[in-house]
């Protein structure tokens, strides 16, 4: 059951970029096309997922003061492998990607779920949190992904939609686009947030005002699970 | 400051206080007068297909910000007359004979991003025609050149050829009192530059736009066309067709002079203008796009807060 839970809170409650707001370099940089930002996150999952593994079981050998360095040297030795396989198997990908898979490693969804979650849990929970944030993660880039292309270039993991008179708004594949798409979103889910709140009889703002526990903003910082 | 108790607080609302009658659906009113002229002269330039442009701009413009309104649950705000001088401004800065999407897209992005997702009139930070059109110019641009969109004129477009002829060329080919009249390529009403400054003019005689704003901004673009004009004259044009070209003047009486995205002291007003001068003769000389002055004025307003943080010193304070 506790699997269970730890697992469904990255998909809607603490979603990285849409929730928490975390990780955004990728988020704005990378979802120019759908297929680009599948690609993002599975990369993503992938790391975050083993360094949330590793760090479970190294965590009660690591001194707390050097924990940060461990952590950092965990994620970096993961994604050196990500990039490693993406450049054999994927190279059309690694290349739209660039510079950005190398920074997964300062990515700070992975060293928060390290810090806040796997460095204090045991494995099981540690793997189940880091496949629920990275699943949110990868859905959110491919949801995001998928509108920007679409808007922005009539066309969805490479398939044309639209017939030949469609004028792409080429405004959204560019980078003001990004945060135009973002913010939209993000104004779209607190408004959903409100609707539910509404139903369950609580008033419109109650989930963004109120204490830390039900906003689960803080718990990606490690200070939160302490305090709550 | 120092004899008063820390913990001291004063509630008032932020400076600078200023009461002289006027409301914001007057204004609207103003600059809709003023925009009739300019309306008027560019019906006289390209015919019938004006009207629709500017109507289906300033309808589209008025049908978004009531949605918005009605999603936000406020009250409707159509009367203070402020999203109908919004759409009729952005249908002059389209070329005369954009097609209707394009036109319903741009006012539907201007008063959507540029308006009510910052919580409507006044509380934009950057200049909400700018934003429509900005949006629409990045993402079309074959559909928002006007030469590229007004084949059937006789008329040149005269920062197209200063941008690939040189200004020897244009100077030779375009005459000041064409530029005037408005016989020159360019956007539906920003190129008819007699009505504009016609209809500034009445805008700052009625007091709606402040003549520090307008005259700082032109003589900005006169600096430093001025400057480098006199440094090499085959290489720079003469700054006085980088004022009559474009959007110049029309970004000068009415974008720039946008109430919500003013600084509102002297001296920031004159900082703002000088500074938005120079980068629209910046952009027009280094830059990729021909005419660049709605950026200018976009730019200008992001900087606009910290001119407001040029404050005078309060009356009877000791350093």
């Amino acid at each position: 059951m506790s699997f269970y839970k730890e697992f469904t809170k990255g998909l809607w409650n603490e979603l990285p970029p849409f929730r928490l707001l975390l990780g955004l370099c990728p988020v704005l940089a990378i979802t120019k096309t759908a297929q680009n930002g599948l690609g993002m996150g599975l990369a993503v999952l992938f790391v975050l997922v083993l360094s949330n593994m590793i760090v479970s079981l190294v965590r009660g050998i690591i001194p707390k003061k050097v924990r940060i360095a461990c952590f950092i040297i965990i994620a970096a030795t993961l994604v050196v492998a990500v990039e490693l396989l993406m450049q054999a198997y994927a190279y059309p990908l690694y290349q739209q990607l660039g510079i950005f898979v190398p920074l997964i490693v300062v990515n700070c969804i992975i060293l928060g779920r390290a810090e806040a979650f796997a460095a204090k849990n045991p494995v099981n929970l540690a793997i189940a949190d880091g496949l629920g944030i990275g699943i949110g993660f990868t859905l959110s880039l491919t949801f995001l992904g998928s509108v920007r292309e679409i808007l922005g270039a009539g066309s969805i993991f490479g398939v044309k939609l639209f017939g030949e008179s469609f004028e792409p708004f080429t405004i959204m594949v560019e980078a003001p686009g990004a945060f135009i798409c973002l913010g939209v979103i993000l104004a779209f889910m607190n408004h959903l947030s409100k609707i539910q709140n509404r139903k369950r009889g609580l008033t419109a703002n109650e989930k963004l005002g109120q204490g830390c526990t039900v906003c689960g903003g803080c718990t990606a910082c490690s200070r939160g699970k302490a305090s709550a | 400051m120092s004899n008063l108790d820390k913990n001291f607080l004063f509630s008032m609302s932020v400076a600078p206080f200023w009461h002289c009658g006027r409301t914001i659906r007057g204004n609207s009113i103003h600059t809709g007068i003023a925009l009739v002229l300019v309306i008027a002269m560019a019906l006289w330039h390209w015919g019938i297909s004006v009207i629709g442009v500017v109507g289906l701009s300033a309808f589209v413009a008025l049908l978004t910000e009531e949605f918005w309104n009605k999603v936000m649950e406020r009250h409707s705000t159509w009367n203070d007359g402020t999203a109908l001088v919004s759409g009729v401004l952005l249908a002059c800065l389209l070329p005369a004979t954009a097609p209707f999407w394009l036109v319903i897209i741009a006012a539907f992005c201007a008063i959507t991003f540029g308006k009510m997702a910052f919580g409507g009139y006044g509380a934009n930070p950057v200049s909400t025609v700018c934003v429509g059109w900005a949006m629409v110019f990045v993402s079309f641009p074959i559909y928002m050149d006007p030469n590229a969109m007004l084949l059937q004129t006789d008329f040149i477009d005269p920062l197209v050829r200063l941008k690939y002829f040189g200004p020897d060329f244009m100077e030779h080919s375009v005459s000041f009192t064409d530029l005037l009249l408005g016989k020159q390529i360019g956007a539906l009403g920003a190129s008819q530059n007699l009505a504009v400054i016609l209809g500034g003019v009445y805008l700052l005689a009625k007091g709606v736009i402040r003549m520090e704003v307008v005259i700082s901004f032109i003589a900005g673009i006169l600096l430093l066309g001025g400057i480098l004009n006199i440094c090499s004259p085959e290489q720079y044009v003469n700054p006085f067709y980088h004022l009559l070209t474009g959007t110049t003047l029309f970004c000068a009486f009415f974008l720039a002079t946008d109430f919500a995205c003013t600084p509102d002291r002297s001296i920031g007003m004159w900082l703002y203008g000088l500074i938005g001068g120079m980068l629209v003769v910046v952009i027009r000389t280094y830059g990729i796009y021909t005419d660049g002055a709605p950026f200018a004025v976009m730019l200008i307003n992001l900087l606009s807060p910290y001119f407001a943080m040029i404050q005078p010193k309060p009356f009877g304070v000791k350093q």
